[in-house]
């Protein structure tokens, strides 16, 4: 059917994935605000041992993250060759991202076995297994979605809740790189994600996959971080 | 989404345009009071006086962001009252009663909404009704931030609209200058010892400024003017999530405590800790904002607002204050409304609280720029604990 729309629908489309996703967006980031660890960030009450315990879980769902990208990549039929360079590209640059989160948890007083031998939570263990599971489909676009509630993470609240665990918890940058870095690397990221959903749209089906894949990323993250307990 | 996902829509269509559900409501009048002569930005602190060491470099920043020149106080430069909250929102009701060809006796319910009355108790109404000195009427109070314009608004609407009323006014007024003063701030925790003001109580100081609007409502259109057919207001709190984000009362570490409101220590202990000054928490803020435009774009989604249909926006929120990160949301999602729709007094007459929304309209409705099928989207933006307010309005073919 894609032969038979016109440019302005297929960006027509691109704009309504776009303000869905953005809806999903904000009662993700809604329903954080009322989780107990932000809400110890927000109320001065954020101690060394949740800055750890976070650190645990964030590197659990950051190490699986390159590997479900990947995943996804090699799940990417030939037709969407740019896409699959793509994913491949953002796998490569965010695999060694985990090590950074070890640096920042042996900088802010942890031990490295410690870190290294955390367990998933079970909003982790939902969100890791749903991830590989949507990986394996074929032609797996919904992750776009999945993508967006992930990405805007790093842009929209790393930073910012990288300062306040700095001031609240008096450490160097050194021990707040992950979160202080990402936000600096990510900006420009909604024309880049637009730029890939241009890619697998218009598609009635493909704009609903990546709308729900985003609210099940949404709630599983969220659930991960209801679940970090120091 | 398992269990709750956003703050659906709970639109029911019945209510909409003017349905089924009850009398069309018009806007057959507006009125606007700003205290005193304008105040530029270099002589502010003629009126709100000086802290011990001087401007606040603070301040200038939050005047540049928020594009504000001017505004009015209704303090004189000596500290000395020229109005109450209460008698500025009387002048307000009586310039829009007359605007609409009425006078006092034929109002017959008043709605009134303030962040900070003159007393403490009784309500903001009674007090109004009180200036006004009509006779028996109903009136309903409604105290919030800016919001609290639109809650006295959906208050006088429903009354009309159910024919519980056939005059009804909503007013709105803000007299915060009077905190501002440095005696509300001197010997407080909110002044470290080089005598400089906490960020969190100098930005709003440099912000905020006073004044009333009103409007009056009634089940039929002018003969000999213009009226605006109100269509719709929603209000959604997102508190259920949200700490407070802008609040006087507490500490910013006891905000949310079942014993931290100011009470709990006593007056004075709570006001030299600072709990009585009126507080805004800025990281908080940045998500606020954008659970605003969340709302916002549910409301694009279902429907129940159609940006392209929009003719002329009023949100006492500027453009130009909105991030670079938001506008560029809002134009990828296709639901931004061209600035060249957006109308707007802030830069003139300032940032006044729950009244901004009705010096606007009244200002848009004096302007001449208003025709006959004109869709007016009125949004009102409150960072007190995450709410947002949205109005329909549109302008009626004069018969």
């Amino acid at each position: 059917m894609a032969a038979l729309r016109t440019v302005d629908e297929h960006e027509a489309q691109v704009a309504a994935v776009m303000r869905r996703l953005a809806v999903v967006w904000t009662s993700f980031e809604a329903r954080l605000e009322a989780t107990p660890l932000i809400r110890k960030l927000n109320r001065g009450r954020f101690e060394l041992g949740d800055y750890h315990a976070f650190l645990i879980q964030l590197r659990q769902q950051v190490k699986d993250g390159a590997l479900w990208m990947s995943r996804a990549a090699s799940n990417v039929g030939e037709a969407h060759l740019e896409l699959r360079s793509a994913l491949m590209r953002h796998a490569v640059v965010e695999h060694r991202d985990f090590r950074l989160l070890e640096a920042d948890f042996v900088a802010s007083g942890g031990e490295l076995a410690l870190i290294q031998a955390g367990e998933k939570n079970i909003g982790s263990e939902a969100l890791s297994g749903w991830m590989f599971n949507e990986a394996s489909q074929p032609n797996p676009f919904g992750l776009l979605g999945a993508m967006f509630i992930i990405e805007g993470l790093g842009s929209i609240k790393a930073t910012d809740w990288g300062e306040r665990v700095r001031d609240r918890l008096g450490l160097r940058p050194e021990a707040v790189r992950f979160l202080l870095y990402h936000g600096e690397n990510d900006s420009g990221h909604i024309q880049e994600f637009e730029t890939m959903l241009r890619m697998v749209l218009p598609s009635d089906l493909v704009s609903r996959r990546i709308v729900r894949c985003a609210e099940v990323v949404a709630r599983l993250y969220a659930l991960q971080i209801e679940e970090v307990t120091a | 989404m398992s269990d709750w996902v956003a703050p659906k829509e709970r639109v029911t269509h019945a209510t909409r345009n003017g349905g089924a559900n009850g009398a069309p409501v018009y806007i057959t009048g507006t009125g606007a009071f700003l205290p005193g002569e304008p105040v530029g930005n270099d002589r502010m602190e003629d009126f709100i006086g000086r802290m011990p060491n001087g401007c606040s470099a603070l301040g200038r920043r939050a005047l540049r962001w928020n594009g504000i020149e001017g505004r009015h106080y209704a303090l004189n430069p000596d500290g000395t009252w020229r109005y109450s909250n209460a008698s500025m929102c009387a002048e307000a009701v009586r310039r829009a009663l007359d605007a609409a060809g009425l006078c006092v006796t034929d109002l017959k319910c008043l709605s009134a909404a303030t962040t900070q009355g003159d007393l403490l108790v009784p309500g903001h109404a009674s007090a109004v009704h009180g200036e006004l000195g009509a006779g028996p009427l109903e009136v309903a109070s409604f105290q919030s931030v800016c919001a609290s314009s639109l809650m006295a608004a959906k208050y006088a609407w429903m009354s009309v609209r159910s024919g519980e009323a056939t005059c009804a006014a909503a007013v709105a007024g803000e007299f915060s200058s009077r905190w501002f003063r440095p005696a509300f701030y001197e010997n407080t925790a909110h002044v470290d010892e080089r005598g400089r003001l906490a960020m969190a109580a100098d930005f709003l100081r440099f912000t905020l400024s006073d004044g009333a609007g009103a409007v009056v409502m009634e089940p039929q259109a002018r003969v000999d003017g213009p009226s605006l057919r109100l269509e719709w207001i929603d209000l959604t709190s997102l508190a259920g999530q949200f700490d407070p984000c802008m609040w006087a009362g507490a500490t910013a570490s006891s905000r949310v405590d079942v014993d931290g409101g100011w009470a709990r220590l006593g007056p004075a202990a709570s006001f030299a800790n600072g709990a009585l000054a009126l507080q805004q928490d800025f990281s908080l803020l940045k998500s606020v904002i954008r659970a605003w435009v969340g709302v916002y774009l549910e409301k694009v989604e279902s429907g129940r607002i159609d940006p392209t249909a929009v003719d002329h926006l009023l949100c006492h929120y500027s453009a130009r204050s909105l991030r670079d990160e938001i506008v560029g949301l809002l134009e990828a999602t296709d639901a931004m409304i061209p600035q060249d729709r957006w109308f707007t007094t802030l830069a003139e007459s300032g940032n006044v609280g729950s009244a901004s929304i009705w010096i606007m309209l009244d200002k848009l409705v004096r302007s001449g720029r208003l025709h006959p099928g004109d869709k007016v989207l009125c949004i009102v933006p409150e960072s007190g604990r995450a709410m947002v307010g949205f109005m329909m309005l549109e302008a009626v073919e004069q018969l």
